[in-house]
Parts: structure tokens; C-alpha cells; sequence
């Protein structure tokens, strides 16, 4: 198995590409699609594999030069890293790469690189930067023949192929090909206007090694990071004094708050970079005068937070009528038991029973001034969103 | 999707040539940011939402006392002006102003983006 280094398409694809498969990574034009394969590489590199970048559309060093700027230090992974230049000499300029395709307006001579690869270097991932850039030099039905045919070769040679493809006004045929039977495996990448979300997704088309679940997730492009799964909102709610700043300045990496006298009385708002998730975080006010703010920001929430003081049971009514009052039924909601080190604090079995939630709803145990639980409660959460695997 | 933010990223583009303005963003009411011109990007989320939370809150206190829908949130500091408007049911404008601009101007020019962002968004 070889890792696509996306977090949560290697869970979707039932730990990531077994050898000797092929994975296309088709993208819609305008979304930023050609970091999936460089993610991929790094992924590969990681885990100790060896990785071939065929680079087509750009100099190797701009390649080099966006994976410094992701922060990651490719030096310790010199002699497993290689290059396959049909740029430069596409420009007519030298190259000082390992591999060069002299001709990359010949699928020939691609064929001959490609091949003499397959067949010399140990199972490895083998990358193509721009599947869309050599089919536009050497022609849509030539390019597709030859890549039909690495895909064997790589079968029987224990190779890992994964294809960067951009979706331009190709014909019919060709981009049903790419979609359909050419790879083992396809996923897309596009963008979204969702009244006012703007975002870029990935979804899994096909694979046909694992079972396909249908959904999509949104991601965005940090750097340094690389790419991450995007959660726009989640909502941080409770009654008065159950902790729900403390809960968003302990999760968050970084994290500010409205505050007067103590109590909170605009909002919270944090930002948290957790295990390849990028969040950012909402904080609503507890107190009941400052309820008409808390509707007005609650709207386009993916998950909530339902901070509940565990010492106070009586506020658990109020607890309630928040979540009503932040449309949060329907949205996945993980009720925090905060306040757990004081006595008197009641069991997260105890709560679920005074609350009357239902068997499925989480209750996790947390003291959020000393960050106890609160990354546990985030994974918890983040699974529910993203329907947990 | 990309030719709803690209108009909003021209939009966006135009206010900020306006004389005076030094960053100006698009945000959801609900305090999501769409895309912003700004040097810090790094605050600009939590920009976006203040600004939503500010405009909301001035909303919910005029209409308590029958002063109806603000046309726009004005914060004046020693270092510059910030203004908050909204566009649409669905978005809002930020913008932030050096101390010595005139605002005559600025909130011309602010109150048109506004309305064309709320076409660009519905």
C-alpha cells in the first residue's frame, strides 16, 4: 500500500493504493488540483518509498520550490526522489535531471522513459504532474494508448501509478476513457458555490479495490501544510459559565474572544490545525440577552459543540434550548461534559440520562482548562461530520 | 464557482484602488469569510467574524428601539476607520480606511460594491 498522504482519502480507499494499481486525479480547471499528486509523493516518501515526479508542465526547480514552500524538507529523501524533465527540453533548454524525455512532443519518446523506469527501479510511485500537458503535445488518442500501457507494465512490475488530469474541453470520448476503465481508480477534484460557502472538494468516483462511498469532502491548500480537509464552522454553544471560551482557546492553535467582566459577549473565534483538519471555530455567548446574535451567527454550522457544566445540572434545560435556538437538531452535535475535576461532577453516563440524549449522541468527559479531552471531543466530532470510518 | 469569485475578487479589487482604503474583504452574515484583499491574511477570519458579529449586533439593537436596519457600521480609531456594511440577505462588506481619508468617497464607492455583490450573490 502506498499513501495518497490525504488525510481521510486514504481511510476512503481502505488504507491507501495497493501495488501495481493506477489513481487519476481529475480536476476541474480552476481548482487546485495538481497538489493531490504532490501530496501523493510526499505521502510515498514518508512511509519510506521511492517516488518518480514526471514534471510537464513546469521546471523541476518551481516543482522543488512549492514543496519547500509546504515546509517539507525533501533533503533526507534526496536518493529516493526522482525527476523526469519533458519541460526543459520542450523549451530548449539543459536539464540536470536524472531522466530527461528529449522529445515531449513525441509520445515515443515517453514511452521509452516510461518504460525503461517500470522496468529498472523497484516498486515505486511514479507521478505525472500534468496527464492533461502530455496529451495536449502528443494527442489525445495517443497518449491514452501509451498510458493504458504503462498501467499494465506498472501491474506487473508492482508500481504505483497516480496521474494528475485536468479536465480541459477534451473530446467526449477521451474524457469518458479517463473517468471510466483507464485507471483503477478516480478522483475528482472541483469546486463548490453553496449560496455563500465557497470551497474546493474531492470525492472518490471509483476504485475499484475498495468499497466507494459517495461523499465528498472540502478541502483547502495551506502553506506550509499541504492540503487539508476544510470545516468552515463549527459552533461552540452552552449556557452561562460552562466554559465554552476556555473549550475554544484549549482546542483552538490560535484563538480570540470578545470578553467583558468574564463572560463572553460578542463571540469566540479560533482556528484549529489538527491531524490534516483545518477548522475554524465559532463561540457563541451563554447569557440569554445576547440570544438574537447567537441566531444571526450560528447559520451555515457543519458540527456543534454543546458545552455543558457537569457540577450544574440545572442549566442542562437551558443546554437544550440552545441547541434549538442554533438550529443545531440534524447538524452532528458532541455534548462536552466540561468541568470534570471539580466534585460533584456528574458521570457522562449520568448526563446522557438527565439530558434524556439519545444512545448515539457522544458525551465526552473534559476539563478544558487543563485541555484534558478536548482533542479527543474534536476527533469524536470531526468523525460524526465527516461519517466516521 | 470560479466566475462568482473571480467577480468578487474584481470587485474587491476596484474598492481597494478607491483612494484611502487599505484592505476590504467579503464575508457571509453569518461571519464565513469569501475572499479578501488584505496584508495580514492571517487575521482575516477572525475579521470577518467580528465584522459579521458587530453588523448583527447594531441590527438587533436598532430594531429593538424602532430605529430600523443600520445602513452601516462605522469604527473610528487613532490608526484608521473600519466600516461594515451589508450586501443582500446573505453577505457583507469590510472595509478598512487610513485615519486621514475623507469617507465621502469611500462610502459612495462602498455602498455600489455592496450592491453589486448582492446581484453577484443571488
Amino acid at each position: 500500500m502506498v499513501e495518497t498522504g490525504i488525510p481521510k482519502l486514504d481511510e476512503f480507499l481502505g488504507g491507501g493504493i495497493p501495488k501495481g494499481k493506477s489513481l487519476v486525479y481529475y480536476s476541474q480547471p480552476g481548482v487546485e488540483g495538481e497538489i493531490f499528486g504532490l501530496q501523493t509523493v510526499y505521502g510515498t516518501l514518508k512511509k519510506g518509498g521511492t517516488c518518480v515526479f514526471v514534471v510537464s508542465s513546469t521546471m523541476p526547480e518551481i516543482i522543488k520550490d512549492q514543496i519547500k514552500e509546504f515546509g517539507w524538507d525533501m533533503n533526507s529523501y534526496k536518493d529516493k526522489l526522482f525527476f523526469v524533465d519533458s519541460y526543459n527540453p520542450l523549451i530548449g533548454a539543459h536539464s540536470d535531471e536524472k531522466y530527461v524525455v528529449s522529445n515531449p512532443d513525441n509520445i515515443e519518446y515517453f514511452n521509452k522513459t516510461i518504460t525503461d523506469i517500470i522496468k529498472k527501479l523497484p516498486p515505486s510511485t511514479i507521478v505525472f504532474g500534468s496527464l492533461s500537458t502530455i496529451m495536449d503535445l502528443c494527442g489525445e488518442k495517443e497518449t491514452i494508448e501509451a498510458v493504458r500501457n504503462w498501467n499494465k507494465l506498472a501491474m506487473v512490475y508492482d508500481h504505483v501509478l497516480v496521474y494528475n488530469f485536468t479536465a480541459w474541453p477534451y473530446s467526449e470520448q477521451t474524457l469518458d476513457l479517463i473517468k471510466g476503465s483507464l485507471f483503477n481508480s478516480v478522483i475528482t477534484i472541483g469546486g463548490i458555490a453553496e449560496r455563500v460557502i465557497f470551497g474546493q472538494y474531492f470525492g472518490i468516483l471509483k476504485s475499484d479495490w475498495a468499497e466507494v462511498s459517495r461523499k465528498s469532502m472540502l478541502f483547502r491548500v495551506l502553506r506550509p501544510g499541504g492540503i487539508r480537509i476544510f470545516i468552515p464552522k463549527i459552533l461552540v454553544t452552552g449556557p452561562f459559565d460552562a466554559g465554552k471560551s476556555t473549550f475554544v482557546h484549549a482546542l483552538s492553535t490560535r484563538a480570540i474572544s470578545v470578553d467583558r467582566l468574564g463572560t463572553t459577549i460578542a463571540m469566540d473565534h479560533g482556528h484549529v490545525d489538527y491531524k490534516g483538519f483545518s477548522a475554524d471555530i465559532f463561540g457563541t455567548p451563554g447569557q440569554e440577552r445576547f440570544d438574537p446574535i447567537i441566531k444571526l451567527l450560528s447559520g451555515e454550522s457543519m458540527g456543534v459543540f454543546l458545552i455543558v457544566d457537569s457540577t450544574n445540572p440545572s442549566d442542562f434545560v437551558r443546554a437544550k434550548y440552545m441547541l434549538d435556538i442554533t438550529k443545531s437538531y440534524g447538524l452532528p452535535y458532541v455534548i462536552i461534559a466540561n468541568k470534570q475535576d471539580l466534585p460533584g461532577a456528574l458521570k457522562p453516563e449520568e448526563i446522557r440520562e438527565q439530558f434524556h440524549l439519545p444512545e448515539d449522541v457522544p458525551v465526552v468527559p473534559v476539563v478544558a482548562k487543563d485541555k484534558k479531552g478536548v482533542f479527543e471531543a474534536f476527533e469524536v466530532l470531526i468523525d460524526r461530520i465527516t461519517g466516521g470510518v | 464557482m470560479s466566475d462568482t469569485l473571480d467577480m468578487v475578487d474584481k470587485l474587491l479589487a476596484d474598492l481597494k484602488n478607491v483612494g484611502g482604503v487599505m484592505a476590504c474583504a467579503a464575508a457571509s452574515r453569518d461571519g464565513l469569510l469569501i475572499r479578501s484583499i488584505m496584508q495580514n491574511e492571517k487575521y482575516v477570519e477572525s475579521l470577518a467574524a467580528m465584522s459579521a458579529t458587530m453588523l448583527g449586533a447594531a441590527e438587533t439593537a436598532t430594531t429593538h428601539v424602532d430605529m430600523g436596519i443600520p445602513t452601516r457600521v462605522i469604527v473610528e480609531s487613532d490608526n484608521g476607520k473600519l466600516i461594515v456594511v451589508g450586501a443582500g440577505p446573505n453577505a457583507l462588506l469590510i472595509l478598512l480606511a487610513n485615519k486621514n481619508s475623507g469617507l465621502g468617497l469611500i462610502l459612495l464607492e462602498l455602498d455600489k460594491s455592496a450592491q453589486k455583490l448582492k446581484e453577484i450573490l443571488t
